[in-house]
């Protein structure tokens, strides 16, 4: 048998669940790229902007300053607060004047508001940088607030000072972290749909695969004549079409088994009924034979007759296969109808127990395939156990599954007073050709073991069960147990006869 | 001289070996090995009783059963391999009386015929003439009248209408209509009842699809009213 390998060996989930989680990383490694992209080319756009317009401010004013630093009336500390109020600087902007060397008894920085912001509150590189010369741009946070900034720093030769504009860059980064938790949230949102997409795909993508499972198991179940509709999906109908031809193949095939056996055993009747006419005749002339073909007469007839046995038993059985059996059910009296058994297969000495509530009980069952499961039950013992000592008849309750609710049953046991079976051959025991491990216990006559396995597909053809187990009484033996369900009294009778 | 068997059967084989152990029982039996030649000496000797195999080459058994049904109310048994499919059924309304399973003992089949060949009878002799509405029967001339216009029945279903005559308004559960009718046990088979109550209603109801006479007791069996 060859198993063809659709996944690795070593998988821990399941196709669905490997899918949705497939759906959610795609989607979240997309979304995570274009909130990385996003994020950065706003940052990017914003600092760009605000760049822009602090060097286009600072450059603007490092020229008036430097202008304003020449005329005599920059010696006066005052005019330098009214000159920095008075430059045109971008909102928040703070500008710094800083003469790169001590110029006697003045100072050598001014501010517009040297206690909120000061030549201190600039970085040292940035000041160094611009003092040796060369114009500059640092963004870095303040050492007092740790607040970002943007400064811009223009040597002012002419004067030996520096002009430095700083711009506070809080609103950006505030902006930027607004934007961060959004695509953040907007990331985690998108993988979320990502999964649920992922999980509504594999469902549908998956949805012909549960047809196939669940047909496939009716097909195990016995209903051959399952099918797959074909959808049109030419992706999927490659699946139906196989799906379809193999079922009618298996159909066929075992339909053809089964047809062979039936016609097999037709064919086999024909010599069946010359041999059993043929001896007959020779029966009626058994007075005048010597006492050798007498004996030779009695075995003849005695394995016509389990020949015939044989073949009904197949022929039987090969309709089981095929579904070809029609119950012609009667409602009975199961007292009645066991005795009649027990009376039909030749075992009237075998004593019929059963309780006074038992009398009244009916079952429904077709009488000549029902009276060869007894017959089977009865030959069994025969076969095994040097005969059945006697069969039971009772009632019982059973509980009928969820429901809780409990129906009446009847229970035919067939006992004798031979090895038993052991546990671990009771269910083997009602297989096909099963002859149970005691096999030096069967006399010259063993059956073919299809007895018990006719058994257990009539019962069960009947809505009932069967089992073996020990003797309820303690002593040695096997008791076979047929169970039926009793036909409620309430019940209305069956209408029309229904064996026609 | 004996009751005569005509038997009808392709193998020649069982045909002999069937010929021989009915002989062995008192019976004297014709062959015939088709249908053609069935009819044929049907129609040349008087038969008591029929035996036919359905499987038959040229003209079925079904076919050579309706068409001695045509003229003759002879007892016809029909031998079929199988039981359990329409064939019995299917042989049944072709007009067979009884039916054997192949391989049947020939004692069997012995008794079989016996049942057939027994007259009909009521249980008290002293009714010569029983009348249900617009239906007459006769049981000493083996008679049956509807309307005034005589039906023609088997043997078979003559005695099938006595018997439920002779207690009128009485169920008779299959069980019993096979035992007295056909002479069987326990395990009769209940569609010889069926399919015959359902010959005789063609031919003694006015409207077989909704019979006055004989009528359907559910889960019981039938009975004859007025």
């Amino acid at each position: 048998m060859s198993v063809m390998r659709f996944l690795p060996a070593t998988r821990r989930l399941g196709l669905r669940a490997r899918l949705t989680l497939i759906f959610a990383l795609g989607a979240a490694l997309l979304s995570a790229i274009l909130s990385v992209t996003t994020w950065e080319l706003t940052r990017e756009n914003l600092l760009l902007q605000r760049l822009d317009a602090a060097r286009q401010s600072a450059i603007a004013n490092a020229t008036f300053v430097s202008k304003e630093l020449k005329l005599p009336r920059a010696a006066d500390a005052s005019n330098f607060e009214k000159l920095l109020t008075s430059l045109p600087t971008p909102e928040g902007a703070q500008p710094v004047i800083s003469y790169n060397q001590d110029v006697g008894g003045k100072p050598a920085a001014y501010a517009k508001d040297p206690l909120q912001f000061g030549l201190n509150d600039l970085p040292e590189k940035l000041r160094v940088t611009v003092t040796s010369g060369q114009a500059a741009t640092m963004r870095y946070y303040a050492r007092k607030d740790n607040n970002p900034y943007l400064a811009v720093g223009i040597p002012i030769a002419s004067s030996n000072a520096s002009y430095y504009e700083a711009v506070p860059l809080q609103d950006v980064e505030n902006a930027l972290d607004g934007l961060g938790i959004s695509l953040l949230g907007a990331a985690a949102l998108t993988t979320l749909a990502g999964g649920l997409f992922g999980f509504w795909i594999s469902r549908r993508a998956l949805a012909p695969l549960t047809e196939v499972g669940t047909a496939a198991g009716a097909i195990a179940g016995g209903r051959l004549d399952t099918r797959l509709e074909v959808s049109g999906d030419p992706d999927l109908d490659t699946l139906t079409v196989s799906f379809n031809e193999m079922a009618a193949a298996l159909e066929s095939r075992l339909d053809r088994d089964a047809r062979f056996a039936s016609e097999v055993s037709h064919e086999l009747r024909s010599p069946l009924m010359t041999l059993a006419a043929s001896i007959e005749v020779l029966e009626n002339s058994r007075d005048e034979m010597p006492e050798r073909a007498r004996t030779a007469l009695d075995l003849m007839r005695a394995d016509v007759e389990r020949f015939q046995q044989l073949v009904e038993d197949l022929l039987e059985i090969s309709r089981f296969d095929v579904g070809a059996i029609t119950l012609h059910l009667d409602e009975v009296l199961v007292v009645d109808f066991v005795i009649q058994a027990v009376g039909a297969a030749g075992a009237g000495g075998i004593k019929v127990i059963y309780d006074e509530d038992v009398g009244e009980a009916v079952v429904r069952l077709d009488k000549r395939r029902f009276v060869r499961v007894i017959a089977n039950l009865l030959d069994n013992a025969a076969k095994y156990a040097g005969g059945a000592t006697s069969i039971q008849i009772q009632l019982a309750s059973r509980n009928a599954g969820e429901g809780g609710q409990s129906h009446e049953v009847v229970r035919i046991a067939v006992e004798d007073s031979g090895h038993g079976v052991p546990a671990d051959e009771r269910t083997m025991i009602f297989d096909r050709f099963s002859r149970g491990g005691e096999g030096g216990n069967r006399g010259a006559d063993s059956g073919v073991g299809l007895g018990l396995a006719l058994v257990d597909e009539h019962v069960r053809l009947h809505g009932g069960t069967v089992w073996v187990e020990d003797r309820l009484d303690g002593k040695a033996g096997a008791r076979f147990v047929i169970e039926l369900p009793a036909v409620p009294e309430s019940e209305p009778h069956l209408a029309e006869p229904v064996a026609v | 001289m004996g009751t005569r068997i005509l038997a009808v059967e392709d193998d020649e084989r069982i045909r002999t070996a069937v010929k021989m152990a009915l002989e062995d029982e008192g019976w004297v039996v014709e062959e015939a090995d088709n249908g053609e030649d069935a009819l044929e000496s049907f129609s040349r000797h008087p038969t008591d009783v029929v035996l036919i195999d359905i499987m038959l080459p040229g003209i079925d058994g079904f076919e050579v059963c309706r068409s001695i049904r045509r003229n003759s109310d002879v007892p016809i048994v029909m031998v079929t391999a199988r039981a359990d499919t329409h064939d019995v059924v299917a042989g049944l309304e072709a007009g067979a009386d009884d039916y054997l399973t192949k391989p049947f003992a020939p004692k069997e089949l012995s008794a079989r015929i016996r049942a057939l060949l027994r007259r009909a009878r009521t249980s008290d002799p002293g009714i010569s003439h029983l009348k249900f509405g617009d239906l007459e029967i006769v049981p000493e001339e083996g008679m049956v009248l509807r309307d005034g216009q005589e039906v023609h029945l088997t043997k078979t279903e003559f005695r099938l209408l006595v018997e439920l005559a002779a207690s009128p308004g009485r169920v008779f559960s299959r069980e019993v209509l096979l035992e007295r009718v056909w002479g069987y046990g326990y395990f009769g088979d209940g569609r010889l009842v069926d399919v015959h109550i359902r010959r005789l209603r063609m031919k003694v109801e006015s409207d077989p699809a909704n019979p006055r006479h004989v009528v359907t007791v559910r889960g019981l069996g039938y009975k004859l009213q007025t």
